[in-house]
């Protein structure tokens, strides 16, 4: 199970800004008209709402899997480390998303709201626009854990006040989820781009982003000149034109993502993992020269093995085995490359939730993508380069 | 095709499993199992090993 400690609080928010005319991030919320649930399956459908989470999930699909009276859950307890947009979003903007959790909570007859987070800072934005809104069936709830990738289960038994792990047996939140009852759970941008979805129309909506994925996404962007930032982009922009003059590989995905060396990527869910790229919870990174490649991957590694809470086995001792082995490689000492990939192979899809096969994508196409730098330090070259944590393992919330 | 599959939160990797049905289940590095494909075995030795688990963590999958 992935769950992440206590940390300082360091609490500043990265700089933020928007490709084009800003959606998410307009100065004004749009007034919400209400629609029923098969307006929005139907809306959700026409302009490809895929859920914000990670999963990319359609909408349309999630929502007509639940009946009238399922339960609401909006996920707002941001689990990728990397990633800043959903409380930038909660902070910002919190009527939005607020109004989209409302509009879902009626369409769906809903008779339990949650809005669940993990920063003080997000919850305080978030009650004072449940209290403008007036619907009293939101409720905001604090909750102590996150998870890498978002895992809905662990959030899940969470508020149903169990230990907020992942199950062992996989069971989808719209059979049974809060309290056991159906429950319609997504990403808060979801409920963000659905009250939108709402106020335009889907004609309106899709005036923005491309024919494979209407609308806007927000990225959370590390390792550029601009230092750590949130931005607003139509799907369909270059993906280079988010990293600048930078040249390298990137990450997509965050850190259950993976390492590409491609430049001819663009911005839009489907294309990305029709590349065979997740596009995660929309994390992108790329690593400043002054800082060393092996070692940025190997103290996200490491981190990573520190997150599973020994729920299962490949995970709880495969991840650690892992992590030393490129503690070594940064070190320049002796490694077996081909053990590691090995290893690498055992952990990959054996677990009772993403979390080893995320991370060790991460790993893996790291390696791949840095090959170079990897094998200069095998050879007991290293760069000499200092690891500066250009990404950033959680840390204030 | 029918093949193992393993409740990782319950398993705990004692390895009895692959003593009983080494055709179908090896171990990794940590001793944990590792499962595939049924194929053509049979299923009562099959059923045995997935009764045997100490920590009824095996199960067949359609
Ligand atoms: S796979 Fe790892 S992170 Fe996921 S539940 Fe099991 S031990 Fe926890
Ligand atoms: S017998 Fe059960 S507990 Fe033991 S290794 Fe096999 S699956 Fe795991």
């Amino acid at each position: 199970m992935t769950m992440l400690g206590e940390h300082p609080v360091i609490d500043a928010m990265p700089a933020l800004f928007t490709v084009a005319d800003p959606r998410l991030l307009a100065t004004r919320t749009p007034d919400v008209p209400p629609r029923d649930r098969e307006w929005l399956v139907e809306a959700a459908q026409r302009v490809r709402l895929l859920g914000r989470g990670g999963a990319a999930f359609p909408v349309a699909t999630k929502l007509a899997a639940v009946g009238k009276g399922a339960r609401v859950v909006v996920n707002g307890s941001e689990g990728e480390p990397a990633s800043w947009k959903d409380r930038v979003l909660m902070r910002q903007h919190p009527d939005l998303v607020v109004a989209g959790a409302a509009l879902v909570g009626r369409a769906l007859r809903s008779p339990q709201i949650v809005i669940a987070v993990n920063d003080a800072t997000s919850a305080a934005a978030l009650r004072a626009a449940v209290r403008r809104c007036g619907d009293e069936r939101i409720e905001v709830r604090h909750v102590e854990h996150r998870f890498v990738g978002g895992e809905i289960s662990a959030l899940i038994n969470g508020l149903n006040r169990r230990t907020p792990v992942p199950d062992g047996v996989r069971v989808l939140p719209h059979e049974r989820g809060l309290g056991g009852r159906p429950t319609y759970a997504s990403n808060v941008e979801t409920f963000a781009h659905l009250a939108l979805l709402a106020a335009l129309g889907p004609e309106r909506y899709a005036t923005t982003g491309s024919a494979g994925e209407p609308g806007t996404s927000l990225v959370t962007l590390h390792g550029t000149e601009r230092g750590a930032a949130v931005l607003e982009v139509p799907h369909g922009i270059d993906l280079s034109r988010l990293v600048g003059e930078h040249r390298g590989p990137i990450l997509i995905g965050g850190y259950h993502g993976a390492w590409t060396a491609r430049t001819d990527l663009v911005v839009e869910r489907p294309a990305l993992r029709a590349a065979g790229i997740g596009w995660g919870a929309g994390v992108v990174a790329v690593l400043p020269e002054r800082t060393c490649p092996v070692g940025e991957i190997a103290r996200v590694a490491q981190w990573l093995a520190d997150q599973s809470a020994r729920q299962c086995g490949p995970c709880t001792f495969g991840l650690p085995t892992i992590a030393a082995d490129l503690q070594r490689i940064v070190a320049g000492g002796h490694a077996d490359r081909g053990e590691l990939s090995r290893r690498i192979g055992q952990v990959t899809g054996r677990g009772a939730c993403h979390h080893p096969t995320g991370a060790t994508g991460f790993i893996a196409s790291g390696l791949t993508a840095f090959d170079a730098d990897v094998r200069a330090h095998l050879a007991g070259r290293p760069c000499g380069r200092t690891t500066h944590g250009v990404l950033p393992l959680g840390g204030g919330r | 095709m029918s093949r193992l599959a393993i409740d990782w939160t319950r398993c705990d990797g004692h390895g009895l499993c692959a003593r009983l049905l080494p055709e179908a289940i090896s171990l990794d590095d940590w001793g944990f199992p590792i499962v595939g494909e049924i194929g053509d075995l049979d299923r009562a030795v099959v059923g045995t090993a997935v009764a045997s688990c100490p920590r009824l963590a095996l199960r067949v999958e359609k």
